[in-house]
């Protein structure tokens, strides 16, 4: 069964688990920089995550000169292979939606690798605004979030 | 001009053939690279101005002719007479009205230009009665010294080109290939690969365009076989080259030069001009719709570019480094497409092996080397110079009977050959036939044919040193063990040398040796050992004299060898005195000479020069004994 | 055709263009390496990853010394990593190349694993930390500027630019420091300048954040080359997501 990360904007709540949850699952430390999902955040309890598109013609494998990104056929993913990765950083400027990161703390090049096909942001997402899904439920709509009833006990 | 079909090519060769004949008296003045440090240009012009003298006069007939090397380097300038087959050496221009009126109009011999054999003092008046050339049976040489290498007529008029008639018109590239592997001919230039093997797996090898090159990057000290044949019969190359290429089907070739010989660019240029006003290059050759060029390219000073991966690369335009040679260059060779790589020698043979016929080249020669071999003979012998021999001459036979024996009759010590990646054959093994398996089996190699001689004032600690220190400027640095290994080996060398040798030393070199024999990229860097594993082999007991002693036994090594003068010898002639160039030595003449220790610097000059052999080495380490005593 | 190999006696089957390092690899095998990198051509120079090779016509006890790291491999092939004469023939390439660099931390390191703790070669009177390992001069070539090249024969052979001043060509990716298994090329950047090799280079900042990642001339250089847009190099990634974000806003709906 092939899966798709399923990305629905408006359940999105900007609570950020996914954005620790990435970077503790690449690491020991859990620094929130090392995260390869981002959420934009543009008000309250309102963002927009953005992560790697896995693009069928991505630039950033057009632009690596030792192919040290390649199509995972297993998991869609586009992979880093770091044994070929060169650091010269071309990736991070050609990625036309800025998903290829520069860690400058770790002197490599992030991206999202969908964790060889099991997520680890999405079990944290509170809202179901990332999914890991097969790919025929992906043109589903996404259910309304009912910003209401996330009002939290003991709250004002 | 140009032959557009072998009738013409028949026509041309007997009209030059006539031409050539129509000059009855010829002087053949050499004039390879050797005689013209000698004066040889002088010389021909002195013949020439003197003959042109003369022709006011129509019943003289005499064509001066300026050729390529007679070999015999030691005797020039050289000059052959013919028909009569006189050759008068350490020819000066003051003799050449001598040698015109006396000898070719008069008929009369002039004996003080005769060669003089040493061993009986005799004076021997025809070339080819001259030990030096009796033994020699020239193929690949067979015109050098006979034709102006400027005049491809010439060459036409003794044959060139006469096997290429053959192979175009006669055989299809199929059996080229066969006669050659019938030859049995095997790579002169060294590795001894067998050239039909070669040839073929390049003709198998898929694709369209493919390349024949002629490796002429001739960089072992000592050897200059393949300077003479360029020099002196350029177009036995290109002949060579046609052939393998048609026999390939090969259409374009190049032909490699090292950078330091002029001489044979500049007649191989003008044979390459010539050969395509005649249509024996380029287009359509000789009619016979086979299309095949040459270009020259000119090295940079790099003895590795005579290895064929690094030669390759440097064609390309690339810094000259070897490469991996899992992928074998007769598949993917320059620009990676089919290519033939073969020696100068090699190629100049071809033409007259498909000429003679494979099993007539086969025919001399031993069971595994068939055919014949050049060698330049040089070092501590009498007759220094250039032979050519079929294989399974003795060793003692180049050495003595035709190299005459060693300098001042001096002992003979050994015989290194194959140049910086081949070894010393030491006296006990002067009967070896030479071929390429038993000078493998001695520790050796044929190599590109070099023979140095060397008497017992040969050290042969130095001799290693000397080869590991040309071969350390010569390492493209590529790989860590020719890189650094020569480098470490090198400063081992000099503390033996230097006196400076530990207990271990003998095992470290060992240790050195078979990793870099093992771990090298390139036959540089795996065979530099072989002088230092050849030496050690027979003459250990030297190297242990200079660690444990600090003595050189050859008197060589200057750090550890003193000079004396045995006063009982010496009868004050004073040559000593002059020959020194510091002024060590005191004395006046006919009375006893002394030599100054704290100012001489062992260079032995004076050892050379003293005529009643007065002077004698000691090891330096007995002076600093005196001393403390 | 995938042949079967073995490897100090472990069975392993790899593609047919693989070498006898991937089979290595392939078998859990270790065999170290210095100049081999996988986003580049074997090169065959630092001889560290000599093994002793049969093919499957000789006789068993007839071995080659070659180099995994560009040796094909060939169905039948027996590979011994750990003979006597390979580790020997290790150790010495080792304490050559310590010989050369005392003070590198990686070459003292490698050296050490394989029993060498001081060489019993001459050390070098001016050391660096410079192998000689050429992967520098291979990446600047496989990316297609050629900068630098390795100049002078034999032992003074030393990686340079051309004439040994800032060369003319270089783009500032700084692929040759980072790919340096020695970290001996020195090299500064910040987002607004970088320096290498003597040469200075402005680099591509966002117009809106100031922040870069690459210099003009690397955009130049990898858009002609790879045909993406030279439009996509002009901002950073941080502004590329912002832009993201606010394109997927227009689509949502939220009460």
């Amino acid at each position: 069964m092939k899966m798709i990360f399923k990305v629905s904007v408006e359940r999105c709540i900007a609570c950020g688990k996914c954005e620790l949850a990435c970077a503790f699952a690449h690491g020991s430390e859990g620094r929130p920089a090392k995260t390869r999902i981002n959420i934009h955040r543009r008000g309250p309890e309102l963002g927009t995550p953005v992560v790697c598109f896995q693009c069928d013609d991505a630039a950033c494998v057009a632009v690596c000169p030792t192919e040290a990104l390649t199509r995972n056929r297993e998991t869609g993913a586009i992979d880093m292979v770091r044994e070929r990765c060169i650091l010269c950083r071309m990736c991070v400027a050609a990625c036309p939606f800025g998903n290829m990161l520069w860690d400058e703390t770790y002197h490599c090049v992030q991206k999202c690798d969908l964790c060889e096909g099991d997520p680890r942001c999405v079990p944290f997402c509170p809202t179901g605004a990332i999914a890991w899904v097969p790919v025929e439920e992906a043109a589903r709509p996404p259910q309304p979030l009912d910003r209401e009833a996330l009002v939290l006990e003991g709250g004002v | 001009m140009r032959i557009e079909s072998r009738d013409q090519f028949e026509a041309l060769r007997s009209q030059a053939g006539e031409a050539a004949a129509s000059c009855e008296k010829k002087i053949l003045v050499c004039c390879g690279t050797g005689c013209l440090a000698s004066g040889a240009k002088k010389v021909a012009e002195a013949f020439a101005e003197e003959v042109a003298r003369r022709s006011v006069d129509a019943s003289v007939g005499f064509m001066v002719k300026t050729t390529g090397c007679h070999g015999f380097c030691e005797r020039g300038p050289l000059v052959a007479l013919q028909p009569s087959g006189i050759l008068y050496t350490k020819v000066k221009p003051a003799h050449v009205g001598d040698i015109v009126e006396k000898t070719l109009v008069g008929g009369e011999v002039l004996p003080n230009l005769l060669y003089k054999n040493p061993v009986d003092g005799e004076r021997v008046e025809l070339y080819e009665e001259i030990p030096f050339y009796k033994h020699q049976v020239r193929v690949a040489m067979r015109n050098i010294g006979h034709v102006d290498p400027t005049d491809i007529l010439d060459a036409v008029a003794v044959g060139a080109y006469t096997g290429l008639a053959k192979a175009l018109f006669e055989l299809s590239p199929e059996k080229v290939l066969e006669e050659v592997a019938i030859s049995g001919q095997r790579g002169r230039g060294g590795a001894g690969f067998n050239t039909a093997r070669k040839w073929r797996s390049c003709r198998e090898a898929p694709g369209d365009r493919r390349f024949v090159l002629c490796n002429g990057d001739e960089g072992d000290p000592g050897a200059f076989k393949d300077r003479s044949i360029m020099e002196g019969d350029p177009h036995s190359v290109l002949e060579g080259m046609i052939i393998g290429a048609y026999a390939v089907g090969a259409h374009e070739g190049f032909i490699y030069v090292r950078d330091e010989y002029p001489l044979a660019v500049v007649n191989l240029t003008i044979a390459i001009a010539e050969a395509r006003k005649y249509g024996l290059l380029g287009d359509n050759i000789m009619g016979s719709g086979f299309d095949f060029d040459i270009k020259i390219s000119r090295g940079g000073g790099a003895f590795v570019c005579g290895e064929s991966s690094a030669l390759m690369r440097s064609l390309e335009g690339k810094t000259g480094e070897p490469r991996a040679k899992y992928v074998h260059s007769t598949e993917k060779g320059l620009f990676d497409l089919p290519t033939v790589l073969n020696n100068v020698e090699t190629w100049a043979g071809i033409g007259a092996i498909i000429d003679r016929g494979g099993a007539w080249f086969a025919s001399m020669g031993t069971e595994k080397s068939k055919g014949t071999k050049a060698f330049s003979l040089v070092g501590k012998v009498k007759n220094t110079g250039l032979i050519e021999l079929p294989m399974g001459t003795t060793l003692r036979t180049i050495i003595f009977d035709i190299g005459g024996g060693t300098l001042g009759d001096r002992p003979f010590k050994a015989v290194q050959t194959g140049g910086p990646s081949g070894g010393c054959v030491p006296e006990e093994l002067l009967d070896l036939p030479v071929d390429y398996e038993k000078l493998t089996e001695a520790g050796s190699m044929m190599g590109s044919g070099g023979m140095i001689v060397m008497d017992d004032r040969t050290c042969m600690v130095d001799v290693s040193r000397y080869f590991l220190s040309f071969l350390e400027e010569e390492s493209c640095g590529k790989c860590t063990p020719c890189r650094e290994g020569l480098q470490q080996m090198l400063h081992l060398f000099d503390a033996l040398v230097e006196g400076r040798g530990a207990e271990g030393d003998i095992d470290r070199i060992e240790r050195l040796a078979r990793a870099m024999q093992l771990g090298s990229l390139c036959e540089l860097g795996k065979s530099a050992p072989n002088p230092v594993l050849s030496t050690l082999r027979y003459f250990r007991s030297e190297y242990e004299a200079h660690i444990r002693d600090k003595a050189c036994p050859a008197g060589i090594c200057r750090e550890l060898t003193a000079y004396e003068i045995v006063e009982e010898k010496c009868d004050g002639c004073h040559a000593c005195f002059k020959a020194c160039p510091v002024d060590a030595i005191t004395g006046v003449v006919k009375e006893k000479h002394e030599i100054h220790h704290d100012i001489c610097i062992s260079c032995g000059a004076c050892f050379d020069v003293c005529p009643t052999q007065a002077i004698r080495t000691f090891p330096k380490i007995e002076l600093q004994r005196a001393e403390v005593e | 055709m995938m042949p079967t190999l073995h490897i100090n006696g472990r069975r392993v089957t790899v593609a047919e263009d693989a070498t006898i390092l991937d089979a290595a690899r392939a078998a859990s095998v270790h065999i170290p390496t210095l100049c081999q990198f996988d986003g580049l051509e074997p090169w065959g120079g630092c001889r560290l990853c000599v093994v002793d090779m049969s093919r499957e016509s000789w006789d068993d006890d007839w071995f080659k010394v070659v180099t995994a790291c560009n040796h094909p491999v060939e169905e039948g092939m027996t590979v011994l990593t750990d003979s006597e004469r390979i580790v020997e023939t290790r150790r010495v390439v080792l304490d050559l190349l310590l010989a050369r660099c005392p003070e590198t931390p990686l070459v003292q390191r490698l050296a050490r694993e394989h029993g060498i703790e001081k060489t019993s070669f001459e050390p070098n009177p001016e050391p660096d930390d410079c192998i000689l390992c050429g992967l520098c001069t291979r990446v600047c070539d496989h990316i297609g500027v050629s900068a630098i090249a390795s100049v002078n024969r034999g032992w003074g052979r030393e990686i340079a630019p051309p004439f040994h001043q800032a060369p003319p060509d270089c783009i500032g990716c700084l692929a040759c420091a980072e790919i340096c298994p020695t970290d001996c090329i020195p090299y500064s950047t910040s987002s607004s300048r970088r320096e290498i090799w003597g040469r200075e280079f402005e680099m591509l900042r966002d117009p809106k954040t100031g922040e870069a990642v690459i210099t003009k001339e690397q955009a130049e250089h990898f858009a002609r080359r790879s045909g993406v847009p030279l439009a996509y190099f002009e901002t950073s990634d941080t502004s590329k997501r912002r832009e993201m974000a606010k394109t997927f806003e227009k689509l949502q709906v939220v009460k």
